[in-house]
């Protein structure tokens, strides 16, 4: 019924069955007793606060908004007082945080001129609600609107990808998103960012294996001939920007940029519900659905979190005791440490994973036969069983760091087809020049498969990162793609 | 095994033991792992490391090595042991000075290389080529992940040239003990020694004989049929020949050891003279097509060199009778099969990008085939290897330099 797209992804590695994956399930982690909001969401700017320490905000005021720079209007989340502002370091950058201590309730104040009847409101009204609400925050560069939300304009947008590709070792359940009366409201959230944007395309991907889910989606989108369904593999990273323009559009997002330079936005399914939520039940973003995903974890549902909530509240009552975790914000391959367990959950946030802090030994660990153990190479007996155990996800490294050998398992995976273990190198010799430019090594969309792969245990995604990172300080900046770019300012005639 | 953990954490902190970390930290891996987490992201690594990788090989290697056992007896296990005392000293020693770990990569090269030496080959001397190589093939260059030669290659050539009468004198018949169980010959070089005399030189094939022996016989058959010839009614038997197989096994048989005849069936089988483990070739085909399965080894090297040897010998027999000898028998003779699974498939001294594995492959070939045909070498697997390997930088260049070329906008 619908084909499965696989054009120009080469490489990726499957992450089968992995104990403790997310069940599914949702739940509502409850209103906790505080909460800390970063005045930064996502890929945007800082934007100004509006309030001060003391004032009481009700669940959905809007606490910080800044139309003069790219961003969206940052809200509280729940009902309670202010109780501090203050610098708190996020995602490497020191931004304010408004901490809100909660007076319980579970209400919310919804956004102004919100309809049910969401075909009766003009496309600017569902731009303004779109934008107040926060969902055009989404992603990594944001749902155009006439406000400043977007590196690109309105007008831009040439495809709208909405993806529930799972291909990460752990993360959320397309299918726990869309349960229930969801699926209706997900159809219709498409609905409404397609009313916003009519000249766009729609391509809705999934994984090819969750035919029911696809079939439901076909199902409830029918009829509607802007938009495709269409099933991926679901090799990782087949959720990247980069990944799903090749494989569901055909084209490719110049090295170094973002695809809504090329005028293609891609959003995932939480997304999509909270514009069905802004748009047509006024509700702006104050939740997040997060998968608890891990053996830390008793049990593995999704649950609906406040923005700003604290990750012991999040975890309550549902942790293992019986030994070390250590929780990982969205990725186990890509995602930073939760350090403290009062960091707290952002509107990015979509997995909480808890993996075994395994520093143990183990007997003759490299002769072990490994029915448990994930490996890129068939020489585990997990192979030979397919996925009828789970695997152990846990941080031991597995052995000792080696010298490259040339093996070329990283050559092997990579989606962006570049040779790792080369630049790894040059990196390493602090050969900072050309030479990586010529290599493509901006061409890397840092999913870090390479150094997940690597038996000699070499961090070649942090080293082709800092690589990057030192030819940006040499001047030696990603070369412009010989076409015009949306969203730049200084497209070429 | 509490007790062994105590003693070895005890070890690391004898003052005396300092300088031997290395083999402190080595049996301390080997038993009980690692307990090293990741720091950063990816969280969650692979589970498989160098050691286990390096295992493989062995594990690979072990039906070549019982085969080799099965056909020369104890003596190889004596040759192996000391190439791994041999080889394992100079290791420990370079870590020890170098204040690094002991690297895994010698547990290959300690038995790769006394599988490609003859099984008459004194223990000093196999101690003096591993040492040799790997001082000169591995640690010379750096060390592991360095080296420019396949360090066991470099020990092998080391010894040809520095005892040649040692190394290429003294053949033993496999089944076989005591002095007449020594040949001078292997299959290769009884083909080089009387492909010519048995289709140049008619003095050799006298009518009514089963003289002709090694030859892709096209140029003989023909010779035989035409009644003028003075090879008119040889009795003549093709390599490959369901006849020559048979008369072959049987003339072997009648024959013994001093038999020139050279069957198929039992150069798989590993009945020939040969390096010791280069003489069974089923069970380095076993070996071979395990690595290439678990993704250990790349099938791109193997098949295109055996490939090219096939069609280069297929080619040039028909042409030259007389210098190549027939395809099947250039894949199944000598080392070629050994070399191509297990010595050319070296991550690091051979290529690593796709299309200069391909170019390594077809080069060896070439080589292997032009060196076994032309030069007073009867083998030519070994030199057209480490002629690879020192090219091996400038293939992956020009191959990069393709690859990433300029593109014209």
């Amino acid at each position: 019924m619908t084909p499965i797209k696989n054009r120009g992804f080469h490489g990726g590695y499957r992450f089968r069955n992995f104990e403790a994956s997310p069940l599914d399930k949702l739940a509502a982690a409850g209103v906790p007793s505080k909460v800390t909001i970063s005045l930064m969401q996502g890929f945007s700017d800082e934007v100004a606060c509006l309030v001060q320490p003391g004032v009481q905000v009700k669940a959905g005021q809007i606490i910080g908004r800044d139309d003069e720079r790219v961003s969206s209007p940052v809200h509280a989340s729940v009902n309670g007082k202010v109780v501090k502002i203050e610098k708190l370091e996020y995602l490497g950058s020191e931004v304010a945080a408004v901490t809100i201590s909660s007076d319980g309730t579970d209400g919310w104040q919804a956004l102004q001129g919100y309809s049910a009847r969401w075909d009766s409101l003009t496309a600017e009204q569902i731009e303004t609600l779109i934008y107040l609400s926060g969902a055009s925050g989404a992603g990594r560069s944001g749902i155009p609107t006439r406000f400043k939300s977007s590196i690109i304009s309105c007008d831009d947008v040439e495809e709208v990808i909405i993806h529930g590709v799972e291909s990460e070792m752990y993360g959320p359940l397309s299918g726990a998103l869309l349960t229930g009366d969801c699926l209706s409201k997900f159809a219709d959230g498409v609905k409404i960012l397609r009313k916003m944007l009519p000249k766009a395309g729609f391509h809705v991907a999934m994984n090819a294996e969750r035919e029911s889910l696809i079939a439901g989606v076909s199902d409830a989108l029918s009829g509607n001939d802007w938009v495709e369904v269409c099933g991926l593999q679901s090799r990782y990273p087949a959720d990247y920007d980069e990944v799903l323009v090749s494989t569901v559009l055909g084209r490719s997002v110049p090295a170094g940029h973002l695809a809504a330079h090329i005028g293609v936005i891609v959003l995932d399914i939480r997304d999509v519900l909270s514009v069905y939520e802004a748009v047509v039940e006024g509700k702006p973003v104050i939740e997040r659905t997060v998968a608890l995903c891990g053996p830390g974890f008793t049990e593995n549902p999704h649950v609906r979190v406040r923005i700003g909530t604290p990750l012991e509240h999040v975890i309550g009552g549902n942790l293992r005791a019986d030994k070390a975790w250590r929780f990982l914000r969205n990725s186990a391959l890509t995602g930073e440490r939760f350090l403290e367990m009062t960091q707290t959950i952002d509107r990015n946030c979509d997995a909480v994973i808890a993996v075994h802090e395994n520093d143990g030994r183990e007997m003759f660990a490299f002769v072990q036969p490994g029915p448990r153990k994930d490996s890129y190479t068939p020489t585990f007996l997990s192979a030979i069983l397919g996925g009828k155990l789970t695997k152990r996800g846990e941080t031991n490294l597995h052995g000792e760091e080696r010298p490259c050998i040339s093996c070329g398992f990283c050559e092997e995976v990579c989606p962006a087809g570049l040779i790792p273990h080369h630049l790894f190198h040059y990196v390493e010799r602090n050969i900072i020049d050309e030479t990586l430019l010529r290599f493509k090594i901006y061409d890397c969309i840092d999913c870090n498969l390479c150094a997940y792969v690597c038996p000699s245990k070499i961090t070649l995604g942090r080293h082709i990162k800092s690589g990057k990172d030192k030819l940006i300080n040499e001047g030696l900046t990603c070369p412009r793609p010989p076409f015009a770019l949306k969203g730049t300012g200084t497209q070429k005639d | 095994m509490k007790a062994v953990r105590s003693l070895l954490d005890k070890l690391y902190t004898v003052p005396q033991l300092a300088r031997f970390k290395p083999v402190i930290g080595a049996a301390d891996a080997i038993l009980y792992g690692t307990n090293e987490t990741t720091h950063a992201a990816p969280h969650v690594v692979d589970n498989i490391d160098i050691k286990r990788y390096m295992s493989l090989v062995i594990v690979a290697l072990l039906p070549a090595v019982a085969a080799a056992f099965f056909l020369f007896g104890w003596r190889v296990i004596a040759i192996i042991m000391v190439s791994y005392m041999a080889g394992g000293a100079v290791e420990v020693i370079f870590a020890i000075i170098r204040k690094h770990d002991i690297h895994e990569g010698f547990l290959i090269t300690g038995l790769i290389f006394p599988l490609v030496l003859p099984p008459t080959t004194p223990l000093w001397v196999v101690a003096v080529g591993v040492v040799f190589g790997t001082m000169f093939g591995k640690e010379m260059f750096g060390g592991t992940g360095r080296n420019i030669f396949n360090p066991a290659l470099v020990g092998r050539l080391f010894i040809t040239i520095a005892f040649p009468a040692i190394m290429t004198m003294n053949w033993q018949t496999p089944f076989a003990s005591g002095p007449e169980a020594i040949t001078t010959a292997t299959p290769l070089t009884t083909f080089k020694s009387t492909a010519q005399t048995s289709t140049i030189n008619p003095s050799v094939v006298e009518a009514g004989t089963e003289q002709v022996l090694f030859t892709n016989a096209g140029a003989v058959k023909k010779a035989t049929q035409n009644p003028q010839s003075e090879f008119a009614g040889v009795q003549v038997y093709c390599m490959g020949d369901a006849a020559y197989e048979k008369a072959a096994h049987h003339r072997r048989i009648e024959e013994g050891k001093a038999s020139r005849l050279v069957s198929y069936g039992d150069l798989l089988i590993g009945k020939e003279p040969g390096s010791m483990g280069e003489t069974c070739r089923l069970a380095i085909l076993a070996g071979g097509l395990l690595l290439i399965g678990l993704r250990v080894s790349n099938w791109r090297i193997p098949v295109s060199y055996m490939t090219t040897v096939f069609i280069f010998a297929a080619v040039g027999s028909h042409f030259l009778p007389a210098k190549i000898a027939p395809p099947m028998f250039q894949v199944l003779a000598g080392g070629l099969l050994f070399g191509a699974m297990f010595m050319a498939t070296d991550p690091i001294t051979s290529p690593f990008t796709k299309a200069g594995k391909y170019i390594f492959g077809i080069s060896c070939g070439v080589l292997t085939v032009l060196i076994r045909s032309f030069s007073g070498y009867v083998e030519g697997v070994m030199f057209s290897i480490v002629i690879m390997n020192a090219f091996t930088p400038l293939i992956d260049q020009m191959v990069l330099m393709f690859k990433y070329r300029p593109v014209k906008a």
